[in-house]
C-alpha cells in the first residue's frame, strides 16, 4: 500500500443511472502502487461503480476526483489518458488484425491527423509482450477465442499507458494458467506504481491479488480494508448469504474460502434440535446433512482448529470451544450438559474416545435423552475401556445402534417423533 | 509489427483510383455515339485548355463528362454516407436509402422544387440546402423512433427507417399532386437519375461531397473505435455523443448532396462498402477513401447501363441499382443468419 496521495477517489458519492440511484455515499480512494479490489454479490453494484470513473454511469451527487480534477471536468480524451478498462466481456464485430485492434487504444495519445509513431508502435508492442499476445497480431479479432480475445483487451488497456487501471471480472474467460498470468501481471504493474480497482468474483483471487478489499452490498461500500480483515466467515454469510469456511491457504499464504453451503439451501421445516458429539472430522457429513434438512444443531466439546469444529462454526453451530488438543475440562463439560438438556436428541458420531473426550460420551449417554450411536465402539476406545462401557450403558438404555448418516437420519426422526407423541399425550 | 500499414491499402486504393479513371474516359467513349477514348482525353484537354468547339468537344465536354462526373460525384458521396452509417450504427444493413434519410432528402428537395420552380437560379442553392434539412431531420426523427424501446437495435432501426420512409414518401406524391405542371419531371427525379446533368450542378454536389469526403477520411480512427460500441468507444477516449452529432451531420450532408441533383438512388450506400470492405478490410482510414472511389465507379457503370441498355431510351440509374441492389439485400440478410 501506499502513502501517496490518491489518483481515483470517491467522496460521499452517490452513483446510478439517471435518477436511479444504486449506490450512497461511497468513500473510496486508490492510491498509485496498490490494487482495490471490490467484492459483493451479483447486481450489487460493483460494475456501475467501476463504471462512474469512465462516464459509463451517472455521478448523482458527491465527488469523484482523478488525479486532483474532478471527473466531470475531464474531457474522454483527457481521461482515456490516465485510465483504462479491461471489461467484462468484448465484443469484436469486425475483422481488425489484433494489434490494430491493441492499437486502439492508442487514440487519446495522437492528434487528428497523425499515425502512430514510434513511441505508440513501442507501447503496443510491450503491451502484448506482457500480455503474451503478441502472436495474435496479425489473427483477425472476430475469429479469436473468447479468452484470446479478453487477454487482446488487456493488452489493449495496457497500450493506452494508463495510471489507472479497471479491471471489470478481467478473467471471467480466462483458463487457470492465463488467469494468474493476468493477475501477476497486474500485481507486478502495480508493484511498478499503477493504481488498480477491480472488481473480482472469485474471493480467493481477490484476498491474493489485492492490497485492500471493499465490500460492495446493500447499496453501500464498506472502507476498504486489507484481505484478512474483509474476508471472513462472518462477511460471508452476511454478503452472500453463504456458511464457509475462511483459512489460510498454506502455500500462497493468502487468505482462502471454502464454501460449505448456501443460506438457500436450508430446508424450512424444522424437525427438532439435536446435539452431536463428534471431533476429527467424524461428523462432518452429518452436521452438514442435517443443518440442510432444518435440523437444529448444536455439537460437543470439540477442539479448536479441529475439521469438526471449523465445520461447525463456519455453520454456525453452537458447541463448546477447547483448546487444541487440551482435554476437555469442567467448564466444557458443564456446556455438554446444558446443551444436551436443549436437544431432542442426541447423537454420538463414529469419533474415537480418549481420556481427552470421554466426558462428551458420558453427558450424552446421562441426559436421559434419545441417543443415536453411530458405527461399533470396538477399535476406538482409547480411555481404557470407559468409552466401551458407556457404550453399553447406552444401549442398555434404550440407545438405537446406527452404522450411517441415513440410517442416522432416519433414527433421529423417530425419536423425535415419539418424544413429540409422548408429549402431546401429557396434559398441559 | 507492420501497425498502422495495411498491406493491401495502397495497392487497392491505386487500382481502384486507376479504375475509375479508366471508368470514366469509357463512360464517356460510350453512348448513342461512340467516340474513341483518344479523342475523349484529347477533348477534354482541349476543354481544360478552352479551346473547345465542334460538336464532338460540345458533346464530350458539354454533356457527357458533366454527366459522367455528376455519376461519379453522387456514387461517391452515397458510398461513404453509407460507410458512416454503417459505423455508427454498427449494423451492415444501415444505409441512407434504407434509413429513410434519402427519402427525408427527397421530400425537402421536392418542396423547395416546387417553391421555387419559377426562380431557376434559386434552385441551385435552396434545393440542395432543403435536401439536407430534410436528411437530417428524418435521421433524428428515425433514430428517436427506433430508440423508443431502450437500446438502438437492427430491428427497430430498420423498421423505423421503413416507416418513416413509406410517410415521407407518402407525403412527396402528395407535393407532387399538387404540381402537376411538374409531376412528370419530379416523378422521374424521384426515381434517381443523371440526366439533367451540367455543370452548375457539378458547383454544387462537388464542393458538398469534398467537404464531406475529406471530413469522413478525417474521421477514420473515431470510426473505428465505433465499431468496439459506444461504451468502449467512450472509454477509449472518444465523446461518443459529440461524435455521432458531426459524423450524422457530415452523412447528412453527402446524402442530402446526392438527393439533391440526382433524386433517391438506392443500394450504392449499401453495397459499395461491403464490396470494399471485403478487399481492404474494416479499418475506415483506408475503407472511406476506397468507398469514395468504388461508389464513383459503381455510379458511373450503373448510369452508363441505364443510357445504352436500352438506346435511344434511357431508364433512371435508381432502378438500375435497384435491380442489382435488392438481391445484393437479401444475400446480406440470408449470409446473416447463417453466422
Amino acid at each position: 500500500m501506499s502513502a501517496e496521495t490518491p489518483l481515483l477517489s470517491f467522496s460521499a458519492a452517490d452513483v446510478g443511472y439517471g435518477s436511479v440511484r444504486i449506490l450512497a455515499e461511497v468513500d473510496l480512494a486508490v492510491s498509485p502502487g496498490e490494487v482495490v479490489g471490490l467484492i459483493g454479490p451479483n447486481g450489487a453494484g460493483k460494475s456501475t461503480l467501476l463504471r462512474a470513473v469512465t462516464g459509463d454511469s451517472d455521478l448523482l451527487s458527491g465527488g469523484l476526483a482523478l488525479g486532483g480534477h474532478q471527473i466531470a471536468s475531464l474531457s474522454a480524451r483527457d481521461r482515456a489518458r490516465v485510465v483504462a478498462v479491461v471489461p467484462q466481456t468484448v465484443s469484436a464485430a469486425f475483422s481488425f488484425p489484433g494489434a490494430e485492434f491493441v492499437a486502439m487504444a492508442r487514440h487519446p495519445h495522437l492528434p487528428r491527423f497523425a499515425s502512430l509513431g514510434e513511441a505508440d508502435v513501442a507501447a503496443v508492442e510491450r503491451a502484448m509482450e506482457l500480455t503474451d499476445t503478441t502472436h495474435l497480431a496479425q489473427r483477425a479479432v472476430d475469429e479469436l477465442s473468447g479468452g484470446d480475445l479478453q487477454r487482446l483487451a488487456f493488452a489493449q488497456a495496457l497500450a493506452a499507458e494508463p495510471q489507472l487501471l479497471l479491471l471489470d471480472e478481467p478473467t471471467s474467460h480466462l483458463d487457470l494458467n492465463h488467469r494468474l498470468q493476468v493477475l501477476d501481471l497486474t500485481r507486478d504493474l502495480a508493484d511498478s506504481g499503477l493504481a488498480v480497482l477491480a472488481v473480482f468474483h472469485d474471493l480467493d483471487m481477490a484476498a491474493r491479488y489485492s492490497d485492500r478489499i471493499a465490500v460492495v452490498a446493500g447499496g453501500r461500500v464498506a472502507p476498504a480494508a486489507p484481505p484478512a480483515d474483509v474476508i471472513t466467515a462472518e462477511t460471508l454469510h452476511r454478503v452472500f448469504s453463504v456458511r464457509a469456511v475462511v483459512g489460510v491457504e498454506p502455500v500462497t499464504g493468502a487468505v482462502s474460502v471454502t464454501p460449505v453451503m448456501r443460506e438457500g439451501a436450508r430446508a424450512t421445516a424444522r424437525p427438532g434440535r439435536v446435539l452431536v458429539i463428534g471431533g476429527a472430522g467424524s461428523a462432518a457429513p452429518l452436521m452438514r446433512r442435517l443443518v440442510r434438512e432444518g435440523w437444529e444443531v448444536t455439537a460437543g466439546a470439540l477442539n479448536a482448529g479441529d475439521a469438526d469444529a471449523t465445520l461447525a462454526t463456519a455453520l454456525g453451530i453452537e458447541f463448546a470451544e477447547i483448546p487444541p488438543f487440551a482435554p476437555m475440562d469442567a467448564e466444557a463439560a458443564i456446556k455438554v450438559a446444558t446443551l444436551a438438556e436443549a436437544a431432542d436428541a442426541i447423537v454420538v458420531s463414529q469419533v474415537p474416545f480418549g481420556h481427552g473426550n470421554v466426558d462428551n460420551l458420558l453427558v450424552a449417554v446421562r441426559a436421559g435423552k434419545p441417543v443415536v450411536l453411530v458405527g461399533p465402539i470396538e477399535g476406538r476406545d482409547f480411555a481404557g475401556g470407559a468409552a466401551a462401557s458407556y457404550w453399553v450403558e447406552a444401549l442398555t438404555g434404550g440407545a438405537v445402534a446406527v452404522a450411517n448418516v441415513d440410517e442416522t437420519v432416519a433414527a433421529l426422526a423417530a425419536a423425535v417423533l415419539v418424544g413429540d407423541a409422548d408429549a402431546g399425550g401429557q396434559p398441559e | 509489427m507492420d501497425l498502422g500499414r495495411n498491406t493491401r491499402a495502397v495497392p487497392a486504393l491505386i487500382a481502384l483510383a486507376v479504375a475509375l479513371v479508366v471508368t470514366v474516359i469509357a463512360a464517356i467513349a460510350l453512348g448513342a455515339v461512340r467516340v474513341p477514348a483518344a479523342e475523349v482525353v484529347a477533348a477534354i484537354g482541349r476543354g481544360l485548355t478552352g479551346q473547345a468547339g465542334g460538336m464532338a468537344d460540345t458533346l464530350i465536354v458539354g454533356i457527357r463528362l458533366p454527366r459522367v462526373l455528376l455519376a461519379a460525384l453522387v456514387g461517391a458521396a452515397l458510398a461513404v454516407a453509407g460507410c458512416i452509417f454503417q459505423a455508427l450504427f454498427r449494423n451492415p444493413l444501415a444505409d441512407p436509402y434504407i434509413l429513410g434519410v434519402s427519402s427525408g432528402a427527397g421530400l425537402g428537395a421536392v418542396l423547395a422544387l416546387t417553391a421555387t420552380a419559377t426562380v431557376t437560379g434559386v434552385r441551385f442553392g435552396a434545393v440542395p440546402a432543403a435536401a439536407f434539412v430534410g436528411a437530417l431531420l428524418t435521421l433524428m426523427l428515425v433514430v428517436r423512433l427506433a430508440s423508443l424501446r431502450g437500446r438502438l437495435d437492427t430491428v427497430s432501426l430498420l423498421l423505423a427507417g421503413v416507416a418513416v420512409s413509406y410517410t415521407l414518401a407518402a407525403l412527396t406524391s402528395f407535393v407532387q399532386v399538387f404540381a402537376r405542371e411538374q409531376m412528370a419531371t419530379l416523378v422521374f427525379w424521384m426515381m434517381g437519375g443523371l440526366g439533367a446533368a451540367s455543370w452548375p450542378y457539378i458547383a454544387v454536389v462537388g464542393p458538398m461531397t469534398a467537404v464531406g469526403g475529406v471530413a469522413a477520411i478525417a474521421m477514420g480512427r473515431e470510426l473505428n473505435l465505433m465499431l468496439l460500441g459506444d461504451e468502449r468507444a467512450g472509454q477509449l477516449g472518444l465523446d461518443v455523443e459529440r461524435f455521432k452529432r458531426v459524423s450524422l451531420l457530415v452523412a447528412s450532408l453527402l446524402t442530402a448532396a446526392a438527393v439533391a441533383v440526382a433524386g433517391l438512388i438506392g443500394f450504392v450506400g449499401l453495397m459499395v462498402p461491403h464490396m470494399v470492405r471485403l478487399v481492404v478490410g474494416p479499418d475506415h482510414r483506408v475503407l472511406v477513401p476506397a468507398s469514395m472511389l468504388g461508389g464513383a465507379i459503381m455510379l458511373v457503370v450503373s448510369d452508363l447501363i441505364a443510357r445504352t441498355i436500352l438506346a435511344p431510351v434511357e431508364i433512371p440509374v435508381g432502378i438500375v441499382t435497384a435491380i442489382a441492389g435488392g438481391p445484393f439485400f437479401v444475400w446480406l440478410l440470408v449470409r446473416g443468419e447463417r453466422r
